[in-house]
């Protein structure tokens, strides 16, 4: 950025060059439906670039170009939502990853079925998450259906306990 | 246009910018907008009918002093505000020692006066017309914080706005004192340091809409 300041061209293109790298990621997470993540990317870019006189040298780059860069979205954000009538609640999307929740809630039931029984695991992923029926489920393993039925109750309500959720079993 | 080709023709004209500038942008909008605030106020109220024996009181200077002060650190703290990422810092707090040196000033100017003559060094004869000449006075120097910092880069606009706002009405109460012929320091630290703050009040609310720059 200094070599920018100073006037000289290679450096400066390889930083914008960088930098649009590390904005297009910034802008993938946090964009939200309806608005360009790659307009933000150049709008960032042109500012960074027309602005460039309020770097401070004793600042790091990042931090400065970044704060221009949530700037430029909550900007855009608000533009849209006067020009538009988006609905506020879209402005949710700024903190929170789209599919954030699913990708969570997988996550913590991976950790959760790691505490059972790898064949009390297997169970109740095929019985109640595969869909498979108690028949098919006993079948695969070699099991009587009672059988299955018993693990896979007893695992929920192990699970339930440790959790204090409501795992509830309804058969 | 492709990203790509934004960044070549970006970076193929990139002309040195001289350090200082967002210091000089500053200076230049600030000293335009006080230009326009000492037009004001000559046209309207003109200086005090006795300045020439004014100018020879502590008084006189020490009003002037208070609120060019405050000014001055305002102005500091509104370069800070006017570039991204950056923080108030350690000059916010500065801002207020103009004024705890008046208050404690005040305070010891009314001690020492016997208990009959407090009212008049409290509101002295201008009290309720004081904070609004000021924010007339100011707002021309609101306008050129305006110009300047909407110019650079501010990211969080009602407190550069609030920056903003403090500073001119600073300069602006600077330039009132000119025409102001009230001589109590209680009175100073009350309403001049309203004044300031209605026009700080006018750029924080203001701020989040005359601020943004694309």
């Amino acid at each position: 950025m200094l070599a920018g300041l100073a006037g000289e061209a290679e450096p400066y293109r390889r930083l914008l060059s960088e930098f649009s790298g590390l904005l297009r990621a910034y802008y993938a997470r946090r964009c939200p439906p309806g608005l360009d993540a790659e307009d933000l990317v150049q709008e960032t870019l042109i500012a960074v670039h027309t602005r460039r006189a309020t770097y401070d040298a004793g600042q790091p780059f990042t931090a400065w170009a970044y704060a221009i860069a949530r700037y430029k979205l909550i900007d855009a954000l608000r533009r849209s939502r006067s020009h538009l009538r988006a609905p506020a609640e879209e402005a949710e999307a700024l903190f929170v990853p789209a599919g954030a929740d699913a990708a969570m809630a997988a996550r913590d039931l991976e950790r959760v079925m790691a505490s059972l029984a790898p064949r009390t695991r297997e169970l109740i992923r095929d019985v109640r998450i595969a869909g498979l029926s108690t028949r098919e489920a006993a079948a695969k393993h070699g099991m009587s259906e009672s059988a299955v039925k018993v693990a896979v109750h007893r695992g929920l309500k192990a699970l339930g306990e440790t959790y204090g959720g409501s795992a509830s079993d309804e058969d | 246009m492709k990203t790509d080709e934004l960044i070549q023709s970006l970076s193929e004209n990139v002309p040195k910018v001289a350090s200082g500038a967002v210091t000089r942008r500053l200076a230049l909008g600030l000293g335009l907008g006080a230009l326009g605030s000492v037009a004001v106020m000559l046209a309207w109220l003109g200086p005090r009918p006795d300045i020439a024996e004014a100018v020879l009181t502590p008084m006189f200077w020490m009003k002037i002093g208070y609120a060019a002060a405050t000014g001055l650190i305002a102005a500091a703290l509104l370069a800070r505000m006017a570039r991204p990422a950056a923080r108030p810092g350690a000059v916010a707090a500065l801002v207020a020692a103009p004024f705890a040196i008046v208050a404690v000033m005040a305070l010891a100017h009314l001690a020492g006066a016997p208990p009959a003559a407090r009212p008049a060094l409290l509101m002295g004869h201008s009290s309720m017309s004081c904070p609004w000449r000021i924010l007339v006075i100011g707002l021309p120097v609101l306008a050129g914080a305006v110009w300047a910092v909407r110019g650079l880069a501010p990211t969080r606009l009602s407190l550069a706005g609030l920056v903003a706002g403090g500073c001119a009405g600073s300069i602006g109460a600077a330039i009132y004192a000119v025409a102001c012929n009230e001589t109590s320091a209680p009175f100073l630290a009350i309403w001049y340091t309203l004044g300031i703050l209605v026009v700080s009040a006018v750029g924080a609310v203001s701020g989040s809409r005359l601020l943004r720059w694309r």
